[in-house]
């Protein structure tokens, strides 16, 4: 009975955050357009865009047709994978089952896998972007572990629903490591999820795409379906750990709280998103590895109890 | 302070409003002496063929069936909406509209056809003294040879034919 | 099975590559205008992708030349089914006024099969705009073709086997007019 409402409790997440993903990315688009003064796209236009992707026809090309199949498939199934572990809202899902760690290397794998896909095409504009992409992630990856493992230093434990509750917060002094991490992670965040001034691997019209150049038709759409549910990813972790409070009322009013908080925190993102331009990737480089060297300070004041 | 820069930026474009013109819902006219479409006037046109003569992409065409049938056509593919035939016309016959939603499916749509019947001379019957303007269109190279399959003789054919320029593609000049 | 409902949804998405192959570019500036505030596309679900593998709908404009025939044809071959090609622009539609020069092929459908057309030089982005609301079926066509003539005349033609004695007078068998 345990092992089944574990079950559905997890999959629920997974199909209530397949359902509203591409709302909240609609929700973006129409702001975005209203900034720039004009009329924008109705709400539910990327429901539409998943749709038309799914039956168009799928061209196999590029030299690794079987990589370019495992790596559509592994994009989505691993961001739906951590949505499974995430606490959205319905109960704890399977966050008993795996630590932070799991969710550290199942997102990271997410990112691996567009580098597999831009591999797969074999063709000089998805190289340069896998290039590119690489060269983000060796700064950006270890920053969401150096705020999940702070929260974890502080609560003395590397259980998800333990860590993910605002625990950053716990430490016996003044929480400076959680300001200092607050404030990274609301540079970067812009980055985690591919939005505009550090899109700079995918979805960009200078290098023709980038590592999704050949791909067409129903993978197209998964790589974009697992792009927009990435988007509620980081913004669930974002709120879990830095803004918990009120996320742990009883069914209809936690449940709302949480939601309504990650909403107003994609309308930060969007409204970042549409009044700045793209950085080059030596700006950006310089940029994160800056961010990186004050988390490891951070970090070093979590182990040390402040 | 750049930051700030931004939030000012944010608000002077909401501020804004909604710039975006309804446009399919509403019609917006084009404006005061706007090209569109040439509408050719079957009821003026007295078939001196100037606009056919003039017209730089070579898009009229004239065809005589017999002495007193003239056959202009106005196939609306390539024409530039320049002007040209209805500044030159001596009747005013043709005038440009501001017609300007002219999408199709299909190119055919666009043309347009006048039959003109051409006057003979009271006194010996013929139209026009030889050469007649329309024999020295005929020398400039662009008569209609085949009306139902826009076939048509063209001078530049001759300059291929001459230098072969284009020995390695086929050209196939409609 | 879900096919057909998403089918229903098409018209309502369409993702816009732009291809130029070889015009003045007068065409390609008024395609990006439609993109801009004033005349937004967006609001029709029209995004512009920078892949032909993305893309629905392939907008050419520009005759076809001699150096890129090859690289359009590609360009077609590389998009996905269903998909709808525009030409844009007297050049794309005819052939424009270069019709018969050195370089020029043609018009765009002597090499890739064209199911709209939307003439003009430049057309204004609002025509571009209708000719992608025709497209959508929201509008209906306005051009239709025109053959007007000035008299109606029963030219007759003789000809000397028609003729037939009655009597004695001769008389013409049929009468007819061009």
């Amino acid at each position: 009975m345990e092992a089944l409402k574990i079950i559905i409790s997890g999959l629920l997440n997974a199909l209530f955050s397949m359902a509203i993903a591409p709302l909240i990315e609609g929700i973006m688009r129409k702001l975005t357009a209203r900034i720039q003064s004009r009329q924008g796209p109705p709400v539910f236009q990327p429901y539409y865009d998943l749709m038309k992707l799914f039956i168009k026809e799928d061209i196999e090309s590029g030299d690794y047709p079987l990589m370019q199949r495992a790596a559509a498939h592994l994009a989505f199934a691993s961001a739906l994978t951590v949505t499974a572990f995430l606490p959205l809202g319905f109960g704890t899902g399977f966050s008993k089952f795996g630590d932070v760690i799991v969710l550290i290397y199942l997102l990271t794998f997410c990112g691996v896998c567009a580098l597999l896909a831009g591999l797969a095409a074999g063709s000089t504009y998805s190289l340069l972007g896998i290039s590119r992409e690489m060269m983000m992630m060796i700064p950006l990856e270890p920053i969401l572990a150096v705020a999940l493992i702070a929260g974890a230093l502080n609560s003395k434990s590397f259980e998800i629903a333990t860590v993910l509750n605002g625990s950053v917060y716990n430490s016996t002094a003044f929480p400076v490591s959680a300001i200092i991490m607050l404030i990274i992670m609301l540079l970067s965040i812009q980055a985690f999820t591919q939005r505009v001034p550090f899109d700079i691997s995918e979805a960009e019209t200078e290098i023709m795409d980038g590592p999704l150049v050949e791909y067409s038709g129903p993978k197209l759409a998964l790589f974009r379906y697992s792009r927009m549910i990435r988007l509620v990813i980081y913004s669930a972790i974002f709120v879990h750990l830095f803004v918990p409070w009120g996320n742990n009322l009883i069914f209809p009013l936690g449940f709302l709280v949480f939601w309504a908080k990650v909403l107003l925190f994609t309308v930060i993102i969007t409204v970042i998103a549409a009044t700045h331009a793209r950085y080059r990737i030596d700006q950006a480089i310089k940029y994160f590895a800056i961010m990186l060297g004050v988390s490891f300070i951070a970090l070093l004041l979590a182990a040390i109890g402040y | 302070m750049s930051l700030l820069s931004k939030i000012k930026e944010t608000w002077i474009c909401l501020k804004a409003g909604k710039v975006t013109l309804p446009y399919p819902a509403k019609p917006q006219p084009a404006p005061e002496r706007f090209r569109g479409r040439p509408i050719f006037d079957a009821s003026k046109c007295i078939g001196c063929a100037g606009c056919a003569n003039n017209c730089p992409a070579r898009e009229i065409l004239v065809f005589d069936v017999c002495q007193e049938i003239r056959i202009l056509k106005y196939l609306g593919r390539r024409c530039t909406y320049c002007g040209r035939c209805a500044d030159l016309c001596p009747e005013k016959a043709i005038t440009m509209s501001k017609d300007y939603e002219t999408a199709t499916n299909n190119i055919a749509d666009l043309q347009q056809r006048l039959e003109l019947f051409m006057s003979t001379c009271q006194r010996c019957g013929r139209c026009f003294k030889e050469p007649t303007p329309l024999e020295q269109l005929k020398l400039k190279g662009y008569r209609f040879d085949d009306l139902e399959n826009d076939r048509w003789i063209f001078k530049s054919k001759s300059y291929f034919d001459q230098f072969k320029v284009t020995d390695d593609i086929h050209i196939e000049l409609d | 099975m879900f096919r057909k409902l998403f089918l229903k949804f098409f018209p309502r998405s369409l993702w816009v590559y732009h291809a130029n192959s070889g015009g003045c570019n007068g065409c390609d500036i008024e395609v990006l205008n439609v993109l801009t505030p004033y005349y937004d596309a967006e609001r029709f679900g029209i995004k512009l992708v920078a892949s032909p593998r993305h893309a629905d709908v392939m907008l050419c404009q520009g005759p076809a030349m001699r150096s890129t025939a090859a690289a359009l044809k590609r360009a077609y071959e590389a998009m996905p089914s269903p998909k709808i090609v525009f030409a844009i622009g007297s050049c794309a539609c005819g052939g424009g006024i270069w019709h018969d020069t050195y370089n020029v092929i043609g018009p765009v459908e002597k090499i890739i099969p064209v199911n709209f057309y939307i003439p003009g030089c430049p057309p204004r982005p609002e025509a571009i705009i209708y000719g992608v609301a025709l497209a959508m079926g929201l509008v209906d066509k306005k051009v239709l073709p025109s053959s007007l003539k000035q008299e109606e005349l029963p030219i007759p033609r003789y000809h000397p086997e028609d003729l037939e004695m009655q009597g004695d007078m001769l008389v013409y068998k049929k009468l007819e007019k061009i």
